[in-house]
């Protein structure tokens, strides 16, 4: 039924995970939830690395499981508000379980009509994916079939993806900065004081000072290695997104702004979409259709696939460099309420 | 009741994906609502993941062994990739459309100072 | 070798254990900071070195799972302090046998 030998561990974990689920939604105080939310996506990633997925475990732990539960935290950092009101409104969640559970009932009704779990010739298998598998190594030299489909034979959608995180980072931007100058006269002001400062303590700065070089050396070698491995743009750019949120975290937020000023960010998360936009251009400046790098093999050294396989790397550092500094900046702005002065 | 048992993931996701849709009809919270999004997403991850997976089957990444002997690629020996590639790509967009959720929600509480759904509607309505 | 595997993971199962009875039945937080930070980082360990002894055959993998073993052994003992401070900061107060 999966790829792991024993597959009542599948059927045990896919229980555990609903059981988190309930808990991370029935627990009052929120910082709680953000934690049993992060414990929640790490089993995701368990149950989808059973079943094979390792690109999309490797990518739900980066940022499910890292990044989102720092957002979650950021956000719940700055308010005072860290446990839920107790209101009343029984009848009202009664009546939307109901709803909900017709709803179930519907989509649970078509239960006979699907593949069984885990067959070989269920129709998914049965058209376009068999040839990539056949074909991806003479086409575009390259080991890892999700990284080849990815970004070669599936480019246009891995570029509007890219393209919604940076909308995402600019959305985000323009609804949390506030201008210093204006402060006193517009906004009101951040309720809570902090009342813990990790940067007070030597061991955390230490610690962390150790570890940052380590972690974006291995980013690096997740975003090159993604052909031969699992690994590749998106979850080399968290990691390395997530080495500068740690600093940021373990000093102070001006630490990180003095060596990355928020020009600088906000032109980097630009610069990455920019790039894999401007290497499908060239592409057609070679005579090509956009993105179709094998018209790249008159720049690039060696024949046609290993051409593919070189374009494939230009975009994946794009990829890479926009997710990167677009988790940064998400942060700064979360965590500091858009002030970019002081934060978690 | 057979089918129960070789079909046990979509009844897995089924689940899944209403607990996440009543966490964000019926918790009056904010933030809980921001939580139940991403549970509905990973749901729906892990339906398309369960369809592609196959009996026995390795990660989609050819070995060292089989390129350079150009062995035969045996289709049924590698689960699916397809369906990973659109989770990969909807695993990213999740987590930005939850970044620009919790924005709005610390926005919310810039102005009125709660995260409760009624005491919301109360302070925008005086 | 791949015996001795099989041994220091069920070891570090057996510590893990420990951790969560440590974790349920203190009665104050600093102690079970205690318990969860020391056993979490002690089985973490035992279980990736026990990894190690079954892919020994191959000395590049049985590295990087040394240099993983070395980022546990620095990064979890520093959450677990940064999270002791945090507490302290906060105002936990220690239990004492008297307080009951």
């Amino acid at each position: 039924m999966s790829a792991l030998p024993i597959w009542q561990f599948d059927v045990l974990l896919l229980m555990l995970v609903l059981l988190f689920a309930v808990v991370a939604l029935s627990i009052r105080n929120l910082m709680g939830a953000a934690v049993v939310f992060g414990a929640y996506s790490f089993m995701m990633c368990l149950i989808w690395a059973g079943m094979g997925a390792v690109d999309v475990a490797f990518t739900e732990a980066a940022v499910g499981a890292g990044v989102s539960t720092v957002f979650v935290v950021s956000t719940l950092y700055n308010t005072g508000a860290t446990m839920q009101r107790r209101t009343g409104g029984l009848a009202f969640k009664l009546f939307i379980g109901v709803v909900v559970t017709v709803a179930g009932a519907f989509l649970l009704s078509a239960l006979p009509d699907f593949p069984k779990w885990g067959a070989p010739d269920s129709p998914v298998n049965a058209t376009v994916a068999p040839y990539y598998i056949l074909n991806t190594f003479e086409d575009a030299h390259v080991h890892n079939i999700v990284t080849s489909v990815l970004a070669d034979y599936r480019g246009f959608d891995t570029l509007l993806e890219t393209t919604v995180v940076f909308i995402a980072c600019i959305a985000i931007y323009s609804i949390m900065r506030v201008d210093n100058a204006k402060l006193e006269t517009d906004e009101p002001a951040i309720v809570a004081a902090p009342r813990y400062d990790p940067s007070d303590s030597l061991i955390v700065r230490q610690a962390s000072r150790f570890m940052v070089p380590f972690m974006q050396l291995f980013a690096l070698y997740v975003i090159a290695h993604g052909h031969y491995s699992p690994g590749g743009g998106f979850q080399g750019g968290v990691i390395l997104g997530a080495s500068l949120i740690l600093l940021a975290i373990s000093f102070d937020l001006k630490f990180l702004l003095r060596q990355w000023s928020e020009k600088t960010l906000m032109l980097l998360v630009a610069a990455g979409v920019f790039l894999y936009a401007a290497v499908g251009l060239a592409c057609v400046f070679m005579g090509g259709n956009y993105l179709d790098y094998g018209f790249l093999d008159s720049v690039l050294p060696g024949e046609r696939d290993m051409a593919r396989s070189h374009g494939i790397l230009l975009v994946e550092i794009g990829v890479g460099i926009t997710v990167m500094f677009s988790m940064i900046a998400i942060h700064i702005n979360l965590a500091s309420n858009g002030r970019f002065d002081r934060g978690l | 009741m057979e089918k129960l048992i070789t079909n046990f993931n979509y009844v897995i996701v089924v689940i899944l994906m209403m607990i996440g849709l009543w966490a964000m009809l019926a918790q009056k919270n904010l933030i809980k609502k921001c939580i139940g999004m991403p549970i509905f997403q990973t749901g729906i991850i892990l339906f398309f993941i369960s369809i592609g997976a196959k009996n026995k089957a390795k990660v989609p990444i050819l070995s060292k062994f089989v390129v350079e002997n150009s062995s035969a690629i045996i289709v049924n020996d590698y689960a699916n990739p397809l369906t990973q590639i659109l989770m990969l790509t909807a695993i990213v967009v999740g987590v930005a459309t939850l970044g620009v959720g919790l924005a709005l929600a610390q926005k919310i509480y810039q102005q009125h100072s709660s995260f409760d759904e009624d005491e919301i509607l109360e302070n925008q309505r005086k | 070798m791949g015996f001795l595997g099989y041994i220091l993971i069920s070891t570090g199962l057996v510590f893990f254990l420990g951790t969560t009875i440590g974790l349920l039945r203190f009665p104050d937080f600093y102690t079970r900071m205690h318990a969860a930070g020391k056993g979490d980082t002690l089985s973490t360990v035992m279980i990736l070195l026990g990894c190690i002894c079954l892919v020994s055959m191959s000395w590049l993998l049985a590295l990087k799972i040394l240099l993983i073993i070395n980022f546990i052994f620095i990064g979890s003992p520093t959450a677990t302090h940064a999270m002791m401070d945090a507490g302290n900061k906060a105002g936990a107060t220690p239990w004492r046998k008297d307080s009951k």
